[in-house]
């Protein structure tokens, strides 16, 4: 049951992903990674990480994702640019996915892969649900936590702060325009 | 058995689990034709007029002649739209709605059955988890159709659904603290001393608002404005996929009075034996259910601006204050 779930979630995972870059319309790759974001937490659901499953649906898929959709639905359809829009990104991309594939493939060989023979960790009761996980933020990784919505609460501040301004110097000339 | 992949307040046999999928799926399709003749009925006495009363009985088989009429109408697809999402839209709407009526309590376990489909440790977030994937089936539908009315009407649907998300979730997080769990059936039991509807009133308020913008119903159905956009995002729908929306709509209606039942008004408990416990709950649902139906025909739809801004600017900072004073309270006594 348990290998049917995982290879289930594997392939729309990876498949989700791959189709995220393969397919020309930015609509259909936003579609394809909110397929990417509910096989990850179906993923989850089998580590018996029920609530970040959840909150992995709730805030990825069901808040972020839905503005990227709402934008690409309304500026889709635009012809991509003749010029790259940032320079140098045909040779940079490749060297950092590289680079990043390298740094990732060091952490897996260092574990030594023993995970594969055993059965797995042992884990509490409570492991993964929203009591054991909101003891974990709030004691041990209080400080972190704080720190992060603190940055949250600035960007929000910021794009507030950004949205109004533009708003005001976009009224100012079109009373003065009087057609 | 399946070892079970989520906690769960009460572990049970499969069959168990497939048998009230069944009871769960067929309830769906009992539920919502009940509801549109009530709807229609209770809309008519409103506007005093008779409302259906033609077929069967008090005209109670209405349902069952529009059901006939709506399946046999011809399966069509207008020439500008995406088959494959025209297709999912309306399916992805019902799948969230049934999906979510399985977290509704109608009773504690007895005789080794709970009277829910199922009770997951993070309970209320199994609602919204769901419930964000409806949203899809508005946009993509929306979208998909290839018609300008349909698409404005998925864009409101999607600023209004994210807008009032957010309260919606915070309004019932002061249930959540004083009852100390995510889960429904311990939020129900832990209010055998007093319903949470009196001490959370401020809460339940804001999610019976917020609700009824996350179903599109009136004064909030920006997003189907028959007046100025047709039918929104199901314009150019017709025949059964219509009806599926249709059935989505009641469908919503019915899990969000059933969470606030379970949430604010004690769920199963009331007077009486312990068989009466799922009654109790049904009747409660019917209640806001009418309330739903009472709102629709006294306000008129809101315009646009000042939907947004009585999200933005009123709901959410009075659910915000509403944590904060309740916080407060839990830690003091």
């Amino acid at each position: 049951m348990e290998e049917i779930a995982f290879f289930a979630g594997a392939i729309g995972a990876l498949g989700g992903a791959i189709a995220v870059i393969a397919l020309r319309n930015p609509f259909y790759s936003v579609l394809a990674l909110i397929v990417h974001l509910i096989s990850l937490a179906g993923l989850f659901l089998i580590l018996y990480a029920e609530f970040i499953a959840a909150a992995q649906i709730v805030v990825y898929a069901g808040a972020v994702m839905v503005l990227y959709l709402f934008v690409t639905a309304y500026v889709g359809g635009v012809e991509e640019s003749i010029w790259e829009p940032i320079p140098g990104q045909r040779f940079l991309a490749p060297l950092l996915a590289a680079a990043l594939f390298i740094e990732l493939s060091i952490a897996v060989v260092g574990t030594a892969l023993k995970a594969v023979e055993s059965t797995g960790p042992t884990i509490p009761a409570d492991f993964g649900s929203p009591g054991s996980i909101g003891e974990l933020l709030l004691e041990r990784f209080l400080v972190v936590f704080e720190a992060a919505s603190m940055l949250l609460l600035i960007a929000a501040v910021g794009a507030i702060v950004l949205a109004g301004r533009k708003r005001e110097r976009e009224t100012v000339p079109a009373r003065g325009a009087g057609r | 058995m399946i070892t079970p992949v989520a906690e769960v307040g009460y572990a049970e046999a499969t069959w168990i689990l497939i048998a009230k999928s069944i009871v769960i799926f067929l309830g769906v399709f009992l539920i919502v034709p009940v509801l549109t003749v009530v709807e229609r009925k209770l809309i008519g006495r409103f506007q005093h007029r008779y409302g259906p009363n033609r077929v069967g009985p008090v005209g109670m088989m209405q349902p069952l002649a529009d059901i006939l009429k709506l399946v046999g109408k011809q399966v069509f697809r207008p020439d500008a739209a995406v088959p494959l999402l025209y297709a999912i839209g309306p399916a992805l709407v019902i799948f969230s709605g049934i999906t979510t009526i399985a977290i509704l309590p109608f009773g504690d376990v007895k005789d080794g059955v709970g009277f829910y489909g199922i009770d997951v440790s993070i309970g209320v977030l199994y609602f919204f988890a769901f419930g964000s994937l409806a949203f899809y089936g508005l946009l993509l539908s929306g979208w998909s159709s290839g018609s300008k009315y349909s698409f404005l009407g998925a864009m409101r649907s999607a600023a209004q659904l994210i807008s009032y998300e957010v309260s919606m979730g915070l309004a019932l997080l002061g249930a959540v603290m004083m009852a100390g769990s995510l889960s429904l059936v311990s939020i129900v039991e832990a209010q055998g001393e007093i319903w949470y509807v009196v001490p959370q009133f401020v809460g339940f308020l804001i999610f019976m608002i917020a609700g009824f913008a996350e179903t599109n119903r009136a004064p909030f159905d920006l997003p189907e404005a028959d007046a100025e956009l047709v039918q929104g995002y199901q314009t150019e729908y017709g025949g059964s996929r219509f009806a599926s929306f249709l059935l989505a709509e009641y469908l919503e209606m019915f899990v969000v009075s059933g969470i606030a039942a379970a949430f604010f008004l004690g769920g199963w408990m009331g007077p009486g034996p312990g068989w009466l416990d799922p009654i109790w709950m049904v009747t409660k649902i019917m209640a806001l259910i009418f309330v739903f139906i009472w709102i629709r025909a006294t306000l008129p739809r809101l315009r646009y601006d000042q939907l947004m801004s009585l999200g933005w600017k009123v709901l959410l900072p009075l659910a915000t204050l509403n944590i904060l004073v309740t916080a407060v309270l839990v830690v003091v006594t």
